[in-house]
């Protein structure tokens, strides 16, 4: 760290403040979060006739801002980051460079307008605690950038790279996603709560006390027409708030690669744009998930498994939102720097998995069908006999849970898929693979199947394969780590 | 090699005591929720029941009080060489993890209220992975410390950060 630190890591060695631009972004901010409160002060002043109410109700928000911008400074010296910030609770946040994983910029319109970003360095702590965070809230953009590029490059190994390689792009965005996203569960979930709150808002309103449908009286339709009319509407209703949801996520979306600097870039974002950047020694595999709705439509989503990173945050580690599946595939090759493992044929588990599925699906579907029977038999309303229809919507999942049940294990990267309503294809190196758990029930023990887990360092911290015969799974263990496994065999 | 390995399993049974151990926490298991269910059929008088449902609680407790114990102790099985750590736990669900020993971060020795009265304690080793904890419950104190050094010098001799 003597030739390519000298420029911003050496700069950054003195304590210093954020940017004073940042005190326009942080008043502004205050105001905004106060507004309610602000309202009541202005409108209760105007009514006494009070004009110093109204300087107050403003003026703290602001000095709150200049506060905070005053008490907030940082520098990275001597291999540690250091944040200070905090007036009577003193609060020094410090981590060492060689540690951090990611680094977020997050541009708020506010920030993009005056041409700044908010900095967040990953370091993979485990704290949720907001106060555990190194937010560097407010740097300009260029500064960031090199910032940036200094922090990742002292964290790599390899310190011989030279910084200067120019970024090659892997993927871009295309409008032509934007049809992918309300047959996501996110999307659907997304466009859900917007329509829930907005029948929240009409609710607060009164609006249906008021609305009485008995008095609805369109000439000429019935609640046959009716009723279909209405889910339709919802669905389109629902639809265009998941694409709305998805275009202010990931418009723009692009992700490049550095191979000098060994980083991944990714940038997206509508309004708040967000840049990401990992580092490729710990990206230790990949997730390629494909919701129902999406794989119907040959759609998928991408997401890195990173070491360090967990479940928690997840918005660090996508790699391509919902997309086509052939081009989230080729990130895949790119990103593993292989294509064996996202093509491999997968060895299936055979007879005693597929038996366990079938069971497994079938049986509580069969008690929720007798139950209903009965309870028509017993004088129930005769529509629950539509509880019947659950045999052969289970019977459907777990033909298709049968098939997507394989794993592989292909130069070095252990490959495993499960899964129906969101069939997902795993893929992590073995390098990274830093334990097993072998788990089995009593039922599997005895149809000779166990869970092989493959425990990592990110992600959700495991790779599960699914209820595979007993000896297979010692079989790909030992393999894939030859020397743990061999003193434990026998 | 042969060609169908199959695992064995951890060469170390756990402390003979922590079967006892064991049958005392099922006890008070099953006392808790059979105090809450006397209490609101009795004085609250919330609810009859039939003699019949409080025959079958009493028989599904006392199997669970008899069988679980017993069983795990025929389950619970650990071993230690000089490159892994190897244990299997649980009764119905039996779970063997290996972990390499370069890849353990902490080892923790605890010694709960029950486990102290039989002297017994837990030693758990954690990876970097939050599914990879090793635990091992039931061991004899004494054993439990030795285990621990034993643990810290062979994660310790081990180069890198374990992730």
């Amino acid at each position: 760290m003597t030739d390519a630190g000298q420029s911003e890591l050496a700069r950054d060695a003195e304590w210093q403040r954020l940017d004073p631009r940042m005190l326009l972004v942080h008043p502004i901010r205050e105001l905004l979060r106060y507004l309610p409160v602000i309202v009541v002060v202005v409108l209760g002043s105007t009514a006494a006739g009070g004009e110093q109410w109204q300087l107050i109700g403003v003026g703290i928000p602001v000095a709150l801002g200049l506060l905070r911008y005053l008490t907030t400074s940082f520098r990275v010296d001597a291999g540690r980051i250091e944040l200070r910030r905090g007036l009577l609770n003193r609060h020094v946040l410090s981590t060492p460079v060689d540690r951090v994983r990611t680094v977020d910029l997050t541009s708020s319109p506010i920030h993009r307008l005056l041409g700044l970003t908010k900095v967040r360095i990953g370091t993979g702590t485990a704290s949720t605690n907001d106060e555990d965070r190194i937010d560097l809230d407010g740097l300009p953009l260029d500064r960031a950038r090199a910032l940036r590029a200094e922090l990742l490059q002292t964290s790599t190994a390899d310190d011989l790279a030279v910084p200067e390689a120019a970024d090659i792009d892997v993927v871009t965005f295309d409008p032509a996603w934007l049809w992918f996203a309300p047959l996501t569960g996110s999307g659907v979930v997304i466009g859900a709560a917007a329509l829930g709150a907005l029948t929240q808002l009409l609710q607060t309103v009164g609006f249906f006390e008021r609305f009485d449908a008995t008095q609805v009286d369109v000439p000429g339709t019935s609640p046959v027409v009716l009723v279909p009319l209405l889910v339709l509407g919802v669905l389109l209703v629902v639809s265009l708030l998941s694409v709305g949801g998805y275009a202010v996520t990931n418009w723009g979306f692009r992700l490049t690669r550095n191979r000098a600097a060994a980083t991944w870039h990714l940038t997206r974002g509508l309004l708040t744009t967000r840049e990401t950047t990992l580092d490729d020694d710990r990206v230790a595999g990949v997730s390629l998930s494909e919701p129902l709705g999406l794989r119907l439509a040959r759609g998928a989503r991408l997401s890195a498994i990173v070491t360090g990173l967990s479940k928690s945050q997840p918005g660090s580690s996508a790699l391509v939102p919902p997309a086509p599946r052939r081009i989230v595939e080729e990130v895949a090759r790119e990103v593993l720097d292989t294509a064996a493992p996202v093509d491999a044929v997968l060895l299936g588990h055979g007879p005693r998995a597929a038996r366990r599925r079938w069971a497994r699906a079938l049986l509580p579907a069969l008690v929720v069908a007798v139950a209903c029977v009965v309870a028509v038999g017993l004088g129930a309303p005769s529509w629950l006999l539509l509880g019947v229809l659950a045999l052969p919507v289970a019977a459907l999942l777990a033909r298709d849970r049968i098939g997507s049940l394989g794993h592989a294990l292909v130069v070095g990267h252990l490959v495993s898929r499960s899964g129906s309503v969101v069939r997902r294809r795993r893929i992590i190196e073995v390098d990274h693979v830093i334990g097993w758990n072998l788990r089995a029930t009593w039922f599997q023990r005895r149809s000779g199947l166990t869970t092989l887990v493959a425990t990592t360092a990110g992600g959700s911290q495991a790779v599960p394969v699914l209820d595979v015969p007993e000896d297979e799974a010692v079989r790909v263990a030992q393999q894939a780590l030859p020397d743990l496994l061999a003193q434990f065999t026998g | 090699m042969d060609a169908t390995p199959s695992l064995r399993e951890p060469s170390q049974r756990v402390s003979s005591r922590a079967r006892q151990m064991w049958t005392l926490e099922a006890v008070v298991q099953a006392a808790i929720p059979t105090l809450g269910l006397v209490a609101l059929a009795g004085p609250v008088d919330a609810f009859d029941l039939p003699w019949w449902a409080w025959l079958l609680w009493a028989v599904v407790l006392a199997a669970y009080v008899a069988v679980v114990p017993s069983w795990r102790y025929l389950v619970h099985r650990w071993e230690v060489t000089d490159t892994a750590v190897y244990t299997q736990t649980g009764w119905w669900v039996r779970e063997r993890r290996i972990a390499p020993m370069s890849r353990i971060q902490t080892v923790d020795h605890v010694e709960g209220a029950i486990a102290r009265l039989f002297g017994l304690a837990t030693v758990t080793a954690t990876t970097a992975s939050a599914a990879g904890a090793l635990e091992i419950s039931g061991l004899d104190k004494d054993v439990a410390r030795r285990l621990v050094d034993d643990l810290t010098v062979k994660a310790d001799a081990v180069e890198g950060d374990a992730t």
